[in-house]
């Protein structure tokens, strides 16, 4: 037989290279924008559209889908064609994954900043994104099934593993979690509500990062390490055994984000066994990772691509230890909706997806441009203040997340609490947020000294586009071929390994999510919990637009220091009709779950106007966009069918009456503003938010107020 | 300080032991297939990415 001579596809591999940091240097300036915002909130620039709440998630999406997921198609597109000995499937669909992803991607950069969003976390684009969302992750699984059929390696080596179980656990995640029921072209409510959607949520939230941003790096990990240690991988033998155990076990994790919620307590404690036994396998590739370079730590010294690998690596052990330690309940209580958290996150993204992705760029493109790398003391200058930026990142952040945390819980020897004021907690940590920014600056920096070193080094190069390449075909397999173990067989089985996938990470899926979807009495129903009124509805609207979970959470714990601050601790059919759900991750401002009546109408409309007029020190961003905005209305009637379809029950032909009993209130609430001298119009967008916050938690104060 | 971690299942355990009877079935399954794998083809799989004739460039030669 002859071996055949075929070219690899590096164009494409270049391509998603440039996205990845083109649009790294943009999440991460965004990134560093609303960190900055977080100390000195005309950092705003006085705009909606650049206010905190909606280009958080800009952020976010920015580094996780943008900066990484491109680094993921360049990482996949660059081994895959290797290690299977074979150029990329079809040309066309390359192209169109490729520019199907941007267009993803400038789309979140559009609609995000428009206030377009479903509020779930890393979620946030609305349906017809998602639509294309799924189309474009179709065609890359087309391409990259159809390199994997059409082989010149027999074995699917372990790296390609991951790769299969990221294509079809992402496709599991993102379906479930985008059951929304459209009301506009760019508005849906989620067809969960409340405690199923939470949990529905965090089952998606926690594997993005276990599928996302895990297991597509681990398998670049098998695959770049040893090509950059020039060894192979420690054991191989670890690598499939760690490979199974993880993605079997991360799959039941998503509850250790719901800790204290109103989840039932066996998925909570069931969220946690799982969270705890997931340090084994991210530890075992973390090891081998690291024992890969036995034999070769004198290369370290001298190569910068393997310091960023080591210190990735590290990263990566210190996040997946802190991880299953943060689910344990007692620091969980203290941890929980602080910066802690948000430091947790950060080790992982930039110490871990951050430094693997660098090492595989400076690795890489010398490589596809036959060239040497433009200059090596760059490179080593960005490693240093890289790493220098992670720490400069993660202490303050630390020790701003023990700090608040600790004043939170904190009583008086009289047993008062001992800072009332959720406000002085937050100036207190004011400080390291300054700090933080400038570990922000510090690696924006190096990433942008890696721009520039690269794009030098791609023009003193020149790129081989199709590189050749011969390998012998694949034979017929044959009896004789055919012997060895199931799994030796599995190796080379690709649709039964992806099955086998499958149903690894759908047993926990579903023994954690159908009791709570399926058996009402994990959801106790609460009677005088009602719907929300029409203009208490459009006002949710307005809260989810500007992205208010974002900093405020919406779920009192049973912790006496919450039912102190806050009021009573939340009960699951408080959430019935809450379709998204809105209980937030992080406490930059209080909790609102009880905010209703609280305060009177015209608190509220100054806060808005201006924070700090009620609040002086604040660092809440002024809304003064909703009083001069009027309330779109012709919604109303939509948004009545829709959540009437997804079980809330307004009356038949309600619909018809909403928008008259919205101005009802509406004028209500202006009228009751009007005696405090403040003079708005009814129609103005302020007035549904101020209907929806004084709505909220209310409704179980009635229920104590007629048991009485 | 695994208290609250007990007191909150409530007569849920099926879900805790049966989570756990599958996991360790996998598992050992798992190991079991391992076992039973070649040394010579943990070789080769393991020389996978060193042999996809990749030409090392002048900067990182192989030794």
């Amino acid at each position: 037989m002859q071996p055949e001579k075929f070219y690899y596809d590096n164009k494409i591999v270049r391509n998603f290279g440039i996205a990845t940091i083109v649009w790294g240097i943009i999440g991460m300036t965004v990134g560093l924008i609303v960190a900055i915002q977080l100390f000195k909130p005309g950092m705003n620039m006085g705009n909606q559209y650049t206010t905190f709440g909606r280009i958080r998630p800009l952020h976010t999406n920015a580094v996780i889908f943008a900066f990484v997921g491109n680094a993921i198609f360049m990482g996949v597109y660059y081994s895959l064609q290797r290690l299977l000995k074979a150029r990329m499937f079809s040309n066309i669909l390359s192209q169109v994954h490729f520019w199907g992803w941007q267009l993803i991607i400038v789309s979140a950069v559009i609609t995000l900043p428009l206030g377009l969003t479903t509020s779930h976390e890393y979620a946030e684009l609305e349906w017809p994104i998602d639509i294309a969302i799924t189309l474009i992750w179709v065609v890359f699984g087309i391409n990259m099934f159809g390199t994997i059929f059409k082989r010149r390696e027999r074995h699917l080596y372990v790296a390609i593993w991951f790769y299969i179980a990221t294509f079809v656990t992402i496709a599991v995640l993102h379906i479930v979690n985008s059951f929304e029921l459209p009301i506009s072209a760019f508005k849906s409510y989620m067809v969960y509500a409340g405690v199923q959607d939470a949990l529905v949520q965090w089952w998606y939230g926690h594997n993005a990062v276990a599928f996302f941003l895990t297991t597509p790096y681990l398998g670049m990990m098998y695959y770049f390490l040893p090509k950059m240690a020039n060894r192979p991988v420690y054991s191989y033998k670890l690598s499939i055994l760690h490979f199974w155990a993880l993605i079997f076990i991360y799959i039941w994790a998503g509850p250790h984000h719901l800790l204290y919620t109103t989840l039932p307590g066996w998925a909570q404690s069931l969220g946690v066994a799982f969270s705890i036994m997931l340090i084994a396998p991210s530890w075992g590739g973390m090891i081998n990772g690291l024992l890969t370079l036995r034999g070769a730590w004198d290369k370290v010294r001298d190569d910068v691509v393997l310091k960023f690998m080591v210190v990735g690596l590290t990263a990566y052990g210190m996040a997946t230890f802190e991880g299953p330690m943060l689910s344990l309940k007692q620091i969980n209580g203290l941890a929980h909706f602080t910066d802690w958290i948000v430091a947790h996150v950060h080790v992982g993204a930039l110490g871990w997806n951050g430094f693997l992705t660098f090492a595989i760029l400076y690795w890489l493109i010398p490589r596809i441009y036959k060239t040497e790398l433009y200059s090596k003391k760059m490179a080593s200058f960005h490693f240093w203040i890289g790493t220098l930026g992670i720490l400069f990142y993660a202490i303050p952040m630390y020790w701003a997340g023990f700090t608040q945390g600790l004043m939170l819980k904190e009583f008086t020897p009289e047993g008062m609490l001992k800072y009332p004021s959720f406000l002085e907690t937050t100036l207190r940590i004011i400080p390291m947020h300054m700090m933080r920014s400038v570990g922000g600056t510090l690696y924006l920096l190096g990433v942008i000294v890696m721009a520039y070193n690269l794009a030098r080094t791609m023009a003193q190069g020149k790129l081989v586009a199709n590189e050749a390449a011969e390998a012998m075909p694949l034979e017929p397999v044959t009896a004789t071929t055919d012997g060895g173990s199931w799994h030796r067989k599995l190796e080379r089985r690709p649709i039964p390994l992806m099955v086998g996938a499958l149903i690894v990470i759908l047993i926990g899926s579903i023994i954690e999510l159908m009791p709570t979807m399926t058996i009402s009495s994990n959801v106790p129903t609460i009677a005088s919990v009602k719907p929300y009124t029409p203009l208490e509805l459009q006002g949710r609207d307005v809260y989810i637009r500007e992205g208010c979970s974002n900093c405020h959470s919406q779920t009192v714990r049973p912790f006496r220091s919450e039912t102190e601050r806050y009021g009573e601790y939340s009960k699951a059919g408080e959430f019935v009709y809450d379709h998204p759900f809105l209980w937030g991750s992080k406490r930059t401002g209080p909790d609102l779950a009880r905010e209703g009546q609280k305060y009177g109408n015209a608190w509220h409309y100054n806060h808005m106007l201006d924070p700090r007029l009620m609040s002086p020190g604040s660092i809440m961003p002024n809304y003064d966009w909703l009083i001069s905005q009027t309330l779109d209305t012709t919604t109303t009637r939509a948004k009545i069918n829709a959540m009437r379809k997804l079980g809330v029950p307004y009356a038949v032909g309600y619909e018809n009456q909403a928008n008259a009993d919205l101005n009802a209130q509406a004028q209500q609430i202006a009228d009751n503003l009007g005696k405090d001298k403040i003079k708005v119009k009814s129609d103005k967008e302020i007035i549904a938010l101020i209907a929806y916050l004084q709505r909220l938690g209310v409704d179980i104060k009635a229920n104590k107020t007629a048991s009485k | 300080m695994f208290k609250q971690f007990t007191e909150n299942i409530n007569g849920h355990q099926v879900y805790l032991l049966s989570s756990l009877g599958i996991f360790l079935v996998f598992f050992i399954v798992v190991a079991v297939m391992l076992f039973r794998l070649r040394k010579t083809h943990i070789d080769h799989m393991s020389a996978l990415p060193l042999a996809d004739g990749d030409t090392p460039t002048p900067n990182t030669l192989i030794p």
